[in-house]
């Protein structure tokens, strides 16, 4: 500068102090830069850009789920049993949505009005002409009134605002069908809270509704509800979701996780007055559940639960269970109990419906294991089919108890036998064997250890493993008490009578294709009992009323004393019939269980057997089973098998 | 070119000062309409309440700037006790008849609008002082108890500031009067001497009342009280974390949508920096440079040809607007002590606005005045 050549006449304001201050202010700009920069752009040190966008995004960004459809389950031909529809669920942020609640409380009280009252007049007036109504915010007003300009319109606004607010929720309150005193109770519940549930599931037009009312803090959250069109008829097997989605019973919770799918997550950037600006990123894509086909036939569920309820209700009984498998797979066909319950309203739940008794209850299976014993002794080679027992006179004293047939039936042959269900028979029989042959054999046919469904709650049934068994002991074993199975694992024994001898795990899931089974009957064998037991429902039989027409129906029946608290009871019964049909190829293999008759009937041959009749004569239709060689005995194939199993 | 002759600019006006002015103000505009848009139509119902209102000031603005340009550096000069006495009078009417707003009393209500006379009361000093030293030159050979005398009415309206209470605006004020008595020559020990009292005043006031000692205190580490004192300043260190180099785009900013208290008026810098990154602060920071480097070329032009009330106007001018801008720059980047500043021509606010357009007038007054066509033959002085 020029100023450097006039040092003396520049005294007043030398060159160097100019300099200085410029230099200063020049410093200052650059130290402000330097601040800048290390907050923007230059990392590494403990406060830097990154820490901050950490910060910011706490702050700002938040994960919201993507609810994931949950797969359908069907049966096995793809008729829904478990659906689930998109619903709204509406919610509440109780910060925003009380303020607005308490002042309508209030605002009622001040104005002497019932909460109807002031809901009605908020409806039908316009919300700000209640603020000349009300002392306190005609006050406010004055005093926004008095403010400068800016000040005024910020306090006017949020005096409209609030009013707006309160028009808003008893609006809400309406479409809501609460009464809005009761709501506003309720958030007072909530008012600390940052997330109430306002009203769940809702038809998109209802929340549509009250999400139209705009009251503050209020929004929508997209859920799904399940829906169960079979209802009560597959309610124990399908079982339910609670409202939040998750499996509580039966299929939808064993197969939970694989039903649910996984919730996606995205990325969202809130204010802070918590609304969503805008979608960032999908940090998840959401996974639809799988959806999950059941082996049962939901045509042959229906006609195994309206038969099963008229006989329940017919007898009087408590309960019942029916369960019908293929006999080539494995696969359940139809599992129905009563009592029964609505999955889709389940206010009046009562407990005693909600198990799935054909799985998780165990009865006695009386009688209906004889024809495993009498497998036993065939396979053993104690007796033939043609063996004469002699079963006079009618009873037989064996460890100081007396067993008792209805009648003194004479002399019987293995058919005799099981077609009067002859306890002096089968006890004598038993007697020829050793007892682990009977109880092997019920071990391996399935008594005693799971189905292995994956059920919850599935029974491993009872089968005492012991090692010296006492005589009375040994008898028992050998006609069903002291034994304790499912109705399931009682089928699934009977299956390997109709399956050659070759058992298969049951399954209640739809199967492509038939596992491998394990052979553990001799095939002629199987045969031979599967022939002797079509005598139960040929004339003369315990069993008469479970014949079908046409068809050679191999059964047995059963009928057990309940046991209570002080061992067996005198009066109270289980009555129980299994069979297969067509006995010559069976194709169905069914258990009717009817607990606890309290009319006339008991004996499983009179309340169990014309349910299996009924079912299966149906079935049969359904599944296009054509009739075998119906009337004809064919007692030729039972005597080659019984030569055989001599030799 | 007829119709551009009513309002052609006066013969001499620097124009790269008035460019930058211009450049800034729009940036401001803009950066007002972002930062408040959301806010303003959550509470006032209207997203551009805000951008339109500062549109109508920075046009009043540019009017009083235009009308003062008119007037000579002599009027200035003469009207500069009345202008004092009317600022020091205004200071006490605001206390007295002031709105309050927030706990503040800051405010004097003219008809439609309402004044910040802290903002005059900058414009005051600086004409205060100007005059005073140059007619007083020579200041440095006198003894320091004849500094006391021009700096009275300055201090008393400190005290007015403080009571309001105005913590910023008394700091600019000081740090002005500061830096126009040392460009007018006062002893180096003299200048420390009264360095020493202001940083022990302004230690004492701090101390004396709690809040202040919070903020003052909240600055360093924010974080240790990031939802209470802290609150504010973290959200604007997180809005400049943001932006990084560039930005996260015009109009994308989040840390306005009511986490940022204050965004458009004194935390505007904090939305440049979230929404055009390091390099929007470098432009503002640059154009103020570009601002305050053009009124000290203006002054050094006053200085060779000794006029010191010229000089030492256009002096006061830029420390004032480059020391306002730096502290608002420091605190919103967490570099001083929060106080209530706004940034010049940036901010929102029509006082400050007003003030920071006729310092700007002054200073390109004095620009026409130190120009040698101004003083050329055939032209009537002051015209």
């Amino acid at each position: 500068m020029k100023d450097g050549g006039r040092p003396a006449r520049n005294a007043v304001c030398p060159l160097w102090r100019r300099w200085l201050v410029v230099g200063a202010l020049g410093g200052m700009a650059a130290a402000a830069l330097v601040q800048v920069a290390r907050l923007q752009v230059v990392g590494g040190h403990e406060r830097d850009y990154r820490f901050l966008q950490r910060q910011g995004e706490a702050r700002t960004v938040r994960h919201e789920e993507i609810p994931a459809s949950r797969g359908v389950i069907t049966d096995r031909r793809g008729e829904p049993l478990a659906v689930s529809t998109p619903v709204l669920s509406l919610v509440a942020d109780p910060k925003y949505l009380w303020p607005a609640a308490a002042e309508f409380s209030r605002l009622a009280e001040e104005l002497k009005m019932t909460p109807e009252a002031l809901a009605q007049q908020l409806r039908d007036g316009d919300a700000e002409a209640l603020i000349g109504r009300s002392r306190r915010w005609a006050e406010r007003q004055t005093a926004a009134l008095a403010l400068p300009e800016e000040p005024r319109r910020r306090a006017l606004g949020k005096l409209r605002g609030e009013a707006r607010a309160v028009a808003a929720f008893a609006a809400l309150a309406r479409a809501l069908g609460e009464p809005a005193a009761a709501l506003a109770e309720r958030l007072g519940r909530y008012r600390d809270k940052r997330f109430v549930y306002l009203a769940r599931h809702l038809p998109p037009e209802r929340a549509e509704a009250a999400l139209a009312a705009e009251a503050p803090g209020v929004s929508a959250l997209r859920e799904f509800r399940r829906f169960y069109p079979a209802g009560e008829v597959a309610a124990q097997l399908v079982g339910y979701t609670d409202i939040d989605g998750r499996g509580q019973e039966g299929i939808e919770r064993a197969f939970d996780a694989s039903l649910a799918g996984s919730p996606g997550v995205k990325a969202v950037l809130k204010d802070r007055t918590g609304r969503t600006v805008r979608e960032l990123a999908l940090i998840r894509a959401e996974r639809p559940g799988r959806d999950l086909a059941l082996s049962i036939d939901l045509r042959l569920q229906y006609l195994a639960y309206r038969e099963l309820k008229a006989a329940v209700a017919r007898h009087r009984a408590a309960g019942g269970s029916v369960v019908v498998l293929d006999a080539h797979t494995g696969e359940v066909l139809a599992m129905v109990n009563q009592p029964s319950f609505n999955p889709n309203d389940r206010d009046h739940l009562r407990l005693a419906g909600l198990r799935n008794r054909a799985l998780t209850d165990l009865v006695e299976p009386g009688s209906t294991v004889k024809p495993l014993t009498m497998a036993a002794a065939l396979e053993a080679g104690v007796v033939t089919p043609s063996t004469q027992i002699d079963t006079n006179p009618g009873y037989l004293w064996v460890a100081g108890k007396t067993f008792r047939d209805h009648s003194n039936y004479g002399v019987l042959d293995l058919r005799g036998i099981l077609q009067k269900s002859s306890q002096v028979g089968t006890t004598r029989i038993a007697l020829e064997m050793e007892p682990e042959r009977i109880r092997g054999l019920f071990a391996r046919f399935g008594l005693g250890s799971p189905p292995g469904t994956g059920f919850p709650g599935e029974s491993a049934g009872r089968l005492p493993d012991r090692r010296r068994w006492r005589t009375l002991e040994h008898v028992t074993l050998a006609f069903g008490y002291g034994i304790a199975a499912s109705p399931l694992q009682l089928a699934q024994a009977y299956a390997v009578l109709a399956n050659e001898g070759v058992r298969r795990p049951v399954s209640l899931l739809k199967r492509e294709v038939a596992p491998a089974g394990k052979r553990v009957l001799d095939a002629d064998v199987a045969r031979t009992v599967r022939d002797l037991l079509c005598a139960v429902t040929e004339p003369g039989g315990t069993g008469t009323r479970a014949a079908i027409p046409g068809y050679r129906v191999a059964g047995k029946t059963g009928t057990s004393h309940k046991v209570g608290p002080n061992g067996y009871e005198a009066h109270r019964y289980v009555g129980l019939f299994a069979g297969m049909v067509p006995a010559e190829h069976p194709r169905l293999v069914t258990v009717v269980v009817i607990d606890d008759p309290r009319g006339k009937e008991y004996f499983g041959g009179a309340v169990a057997a014309p349910v299996f009749a009924r079912v299966n004569a149906e079935a049969l239709r359904l599944l296009g089973v054509p009739p075998g060689e119906g009337g004809r005995w064919v007692v030729a194939g039972a005597a080659r098998a019984g030569g055989e199993g001599r030799s | 070119m007829n119709a551009l002759r009513f309002v052609r600019l006066p013969e001499g006006v620097d124009l790269r000062l008035l460019l930058a002015a211009a450049a800034i103000a729009s940036l401001g505009l803009v950066m007002v309409a972002s930062s408040s848009a959301d806010q303003a139509a959550q509470n006032l119902g209207d997203p551009l309440y805000y951008a339109r209102r500062h549109l109508v000031y920075l046009a009043i603005a540019a009017a009083v700037a235009w009308l003062a340009l008119q007037v000579p550096l002599a009027t200035w000069r003469r009207a500069a006790p009345l202008f004092v006495a009317g600022t020091l009078a205004a200071l006490l009417a605001v206390l007295l008849v002031g709105r309050e707003v927030n706990g503040a009393r800051r405010w004097l209500v003219l008809g439609p609008f309402n004044l910040q006379v802290a903002e005059l009361a900058k414009v005051a000093v600086v004409v205060h002082l100007a005059a005073w030293l140059a007619a007083h030159p020579g200041l440095a050979a006198r003894h320091w108890r004849s500094v006391v005398r021009p700096l009275a009415p300055v201090a008393a309206m400190g005290v007015l500031l403080l009571a309001q209470p105005d913590f910023g605006s008394t700091v600019v004020i000081a740090a002005t009067a500061a830096g126009l008595l040392f460009l007018g020559g006062l002893p180096l020990r003299v200048f420390a001497g009264f360095l020493a009292l202001g940083a022990a005043a302004l230690a004492a006031l701090a101390w004396s009342s709690p809040y202040r000692l919070e903020r003052l205190v909240s600055f360093l580490d924010p974080w240790a009280d990031q939802f209470d004192s802290g609150y504010q300043l973290v959200q604007s260190l997180i809005a400049f974390g943001r932006g990084g180099w560039l930005g996260v785009g015009l109009g994308n900013g989040v840390q306005k949508l009511f986490y940022l208290p204050e965004a458009h008026t004194d935390f505007v810098m904090a939305v440049v920096a979230e929404e055009l990154g390091l390099l929007g602060v470098v432009a503002v920071v640059g154009l103020f440079g570009l601002l305050v480097g053009r009124v000290f070329a203006i002054a050094g032009r006053a200085v060779r040809r000794q006029d010191w009330f010229a000089a030492h106007l256009a002096h006061g001018v830029g420390i004032l607007i480059a020391g306002q801008a730096f502290i608002n720059l420091g605190v919103t980047a967490g570099l001083l002590p929060t106080k209530g500043l706004t940034l010049p021509l940036v901010s929102y606010g029509g006082s400050s606005l007003l003030a920071t357009a006729l310092l700007l007038a002054l200073a390109a007054r004095v620009g026409i005045e130190m120009d040698e066509r101004h003083w050329a033959p055939g032209r009537s002085a002051g015209g």
